[in-house]
């Protein structure tokens, strides 16, 4: 699995026109189509602490304002801090006999600082003990906040009476027969007009602010105290607490641990999900593991010849069958236009809502994911066109490449290869069970400088068989030819012909 | 905040993307969850590179796609699909820059609707007040807008590129004059050394620091260690020296101090007074040690000036706002965002894609009166 972190050399067009390695590509089953991390829709799944490996209901996430509430983080270098055991004093001061109570400190381990650095008591309590601080002007902004809220919605209510008041032709019933409600007020003694629910007691307005003429003056001390750089604190450091932002490490106090969470990606245009986690915050498995690397054969330079341009040089690529199927893999020629999908001109196209478009098998998507009404179905990504230059010619070969299904008790087993399957000797050159090498000739276009980078492409066709729930009637599942153009990264040219 | 207010769905996203800095949190919150560095790491480059660092449109929305994903998936934790977002900008920002950002939330993220709000208007609403001067001195220039009962006099505007950029690059040329084959620090180490030993001193001092013979004694100098080998001396007169830069007068005699009293000029005689009584100073640059003490002197000096006798200012007062001064425009957004106002005016998503543009205070159809 080295091509997971090594230089991408083999790259495969997603539909949106990026170009990702095979480990980057999911696969949706359902349209049949590559997807990669740009064009699916990222949504998160669950909240969960990276130390403490429990889980957070999304509700008491958003309350906890995804922060755990037991794990803190060093202010200092931002690493976890543990709990360690202080000084030990007895529980009960005037029994000289009992048993030594524990109390605890938060230390980090990474850069030494510690809780007592700041002067925050030791605690009593192993976990949850430590004060959590509230924002000095927490009150003033409330006020503000409630001002502001009550404004604006005075202000939509008279909007909305406005409306009213202009719709009706006839203020009530009795207008016209002249026994208005207001004529009925007035004749019984109760005031004519009914008080606005509004006008009848506004909440205490906050004072708006006073400025000042005195502002703080420049510190004397920092035109004369030499400046120690390890009491002055970073800006990461202060923008860990937006609200106090202190300048000077005695008052860096400890956070709390941000939360990580487990994303979900879900295909735009048949709205299924490709990838899915599992729930357990301690698990790498996934519940719904759509990757192209499990569908879509990979393919891997074995060797190329030093090329020069304008003469064919040999590579060999390597394809491997990762489904339990077989296939057969047909090399077409590159087009480089995106033909898999109608591309609009780009000039003065506009993404179509999403009520128009028609999502390829919304018949077929299972009633409780209809049911989750609230939910528009997705904008899909408008594809571009490959910005990668191809500058050298791939001859294409005329005959086809049959791969076996992946058999994962073939390394067991010895009794050989027996698929007989007749090969072009000058195309296929080795083969063993899913994979094979595949021989093809490359020439690098003419007129190219030394030492520039080579790019080939060409489209592999596979026939991919659909394993989604058949139907009762037709046991076959079906299959159809899927398109991948795949750019591979040759090397350098090393002369001229 | 009482409990089953945060349990509610009505979570607003609140966005303030600076040129330095991105302020990121809800609405309705006292201050943002997260301050980060307005950077991501490029796909294709495979390096990090700042958002307005952007080439073309099209490299533009790829940085900001992975810069709102990062701002998402690692910080919000919260997903975008059919929320609103409140974001808050200057009246001065690029419509290039504003119209991908809307194009980004909208065609990619898939928001349900999207709020623009002006910061100097809103950076207001902190103190619950309606008139004031309003002067934000961020990364890559200072504007001052006055604010007068609620609306921004856009007319009156100034701005000058006199934010941080400028004072990195001031520091740079001092370091490098001072010190020898220093010539390639980091933006990240020049920001470090200003914020942790420069300051904006008295005008007084000022005065002889660009004399040959000073009469005063410098500030003690620093020694910064870089790249844990070498050390650097940050002299006293360093760092005195680098903010001059904001009050040295340019060709047009213009200087950070003159554009408050020119954006006063341009303002209705009876309000200026009141402006020159509530001036706000918002923006990261404001936050260093002496800056407002510095400002008000500079003020009184270009008062006396010949071109400004016609203000009958006599004082200058300034407001402190409940937070601190480099997330107050957030923080005005956060307050807007928890009014009915989201509802009311904001953008919603099939609005954006009959339309395709966002509502600009430049541009002419958006600029009629209406009734209802």
């Amino acid at each position: 699995m080295a091509h997971v972190v090594g230089p991408e050399v083999v790259k495969y067009a997603c539909t949106c026109g990026l170009l990702k390695s095979i480990s980057s590509l999911y696969f949706c089953r359902y349209c049949c189509q590559l997807r990669c991390g740009f064009c699916v829709c990222h949504e998160v799944d669950s909240h969960f602490c990276g130390k403490c490996c429990e889980n957070l209901p999304s509700s008491e996430a958003r309350l906890k304002k995804n922060r755990c509430g037991n794990c803190y983080i060093c202010p200092s270098c931002q690493q976890e801090l543990s709990t360690r055991i202080g000084s030990k004093g007895p529980s009960n001061p005037e029994d000289p006999k009992s048993t030594p109570k524990k109390m605890y400190y938060l230390s980090c381990l990474y850069c030494r600082w510690s809780s007592r650095d700041v002067g925050i008591p030791d605690q009593s309590a192993a976990t949850g003990g430590w004060p959590d601080r509230e924002n000095v002007n927490a009150n003033r902004l409330q006020e503000i906040i409630e001002m502001y809220k009550a404004m604006v919605l005075a202000e939509k209510q008279q909007k909305e009476k406005d409306k009213k008041k202009q719709r009706g032709k006839y203020l009530s019933y009795t207008d016209r027969t002249g026994v208005t409600a207001a004529a009925l007020r007035k004749r019984i003694g109760l005031p004519v007009d009914i008080q606005h629910s509004l006008l009848k007691a506004k909440p205490k307005e906050p004072e708006p602010a006073i400025a000042k003429e005195d502002v703080e003056d420049l510190p004397e001390e920092l035109l004369t105290k030499p400046v120690n750089l390890t009491e002055v604190t970073t800006i990461e450091q202060r923008l860990l607490q937006i609200d106090l932002q202190p300048t000077t490490v005695e008052k860096l106090f400890p956070v709390h641990k941000q939360l990580s969470i487990k994303r979900s990606l879900r295909c735009r245009s048949c709205e299924h999900n490709v990838s899915k986690p599992e729930y357990n915050p301690n698990s790498v498995k996934f519940k719904i593991q759509l990757f192209a690397y499990y569908h879509v054969p990979e393919i891997r330079i074995v060797t190329v010849e030093p090329l020069r341009a304008g003469r064919p040089s040999e590579l060999i690529i390597k394809f491997t069958n990762p489904t339990q199927h077989q296939t057969t893999i047909t090399i077409l020629s590159l087009v480089l236009s995106g033909d898999e999908s109608e591309v609009k001109e780009e000039t003065g196209d506009q993404p179509s809502l999403p009520q128009e478009k028609q999502p390829p098998s919304l018949s077929s998507q299972p009633s409780s994911l209809l049911s989750l009404s609230s939910r528009q179905p997705s904008i899909t990504i408008k594809p571009r066109p490959v910005s990668q230059e191809v500058n050298a010619d791939v001859a294409i070969p005329s005959s086809k490449v049959i791969l076996p299904p992946r058999d994962d008790a073939a390394e067991y087993d010895d009794s050989g290869d027996t698929h007989n399957i007749q090969d072009d000797p000058k195309l296929v050159v080795w083969r063993k069970s899913n994979k094979a090498f595949v021989k093809l000739l490359v020439t690098p276009k003419q007129g190219l400088a030394l030492n520039s980078e080579i790019v080939a492409g060409f489209t592999m066709q596979h026939i991919y068989t659909n394993t989604i729930a058949t139907t009762v009637e037709n046991r076959e599942p079906d299959k159809h030819d899927h398109n991948i153009r795949v750019f591979l990264t040759l090397g350098n040219l090393v002369g001229f012909d | 905040m009482p409990i089953y207010e945060a349990l509610s769905d009505k979570l607003t996203v609140v966005l303030d993307v600076g040129s330095a800095y991105t302020k990121f949190g809800f609405s309705g919150e006292y201050a943002p969850r997260c301050i980060i560095r307005s950077e991501v790491r490029c796909k294709k480059t495979n390096t990090i590179r700042r958002i307005i660092d952007y080439e073309n449109e099209k490299d533009l929305y790829d940085l900001l796609v992975d810069f709102v994903h990062v701002l998402y998936f690692k910080y919000a934790l919260f997903s975008p699909k059919d929320k609103p977002i409140v974001v808050v900008e200057s009246l001065l920002c690029p419509t290039l820059f504003r119209e991908t950002l809307a194009k980004v939330l909208f065609e990619h993220y898939e928001i349900s609707m999207l709020l623009m709000l002006p910061s100097h208007l809103v950076g207001l609403s902190t103190l619950g007040a309606e008139t004031a001067l309003v002067l934000d001195v961020g990364y890559f220039e200072a504007v001052a807008i006055p604010v007068c009962h609620g609306l921004p006099v856009i007319h009156a505007w100034q701005a000058l590129p006199l934010g941080s950029q400028i004072i990195h690059n001031n520091l740079r040329a001092l370091l490098n004059s001072d010190n020898t084959g220093i010539n390639n620090l980091p933006e990240s180490v020049i920001e470090d050394i200003k914020v942790r030993c420069c300051f904006v001193t008295k005008q007084k001092r000022a005065a002889q620091l660009s004399v040959a013979k000073p009469e005063i004694t410098f500030a003690p100098e620093v020694k910064y260690p870089i790249g844990g080998s070498e050390i650097i001396t940050v002299s006293g007169k360093v760092r005195e020296k680098v903010y001059e830069i904001l009050y040295d007068e340019d060709n047009d005699h213009l200087c950070l101090s003159t554009m408050l009293l020119d954006a006063i000029t341009k303002v209705d005689i009876h309000l200026r007074n009141k402006l020159a009584e509530n001036i706000l100073l918002i923006g990261g640059t404001v936050m260093v040690p002496g800056f407002k003490a510095r400002l008000k002197e500079e003020l009184h000096k270009q008062l006396k000036h010949d071109r400004y006798k016609k203000l009958k200012i006599s004082s200058f007062k300034f407001h402190t706002p409940p937070c601190k001064e480099n997330y107050t425009a957030w923080l005005g957004g956060a307050i807007y965002g928890a009014t009915e106002l989201l509802s009311m005016k904001a953008l919603t998503r099939e609005k954006y894609f009959k339309e395709n543009r966002l509502p600009d205070w430049p541009n002419m159809r958006d600029n009629f009166r209406t009734n209802n």
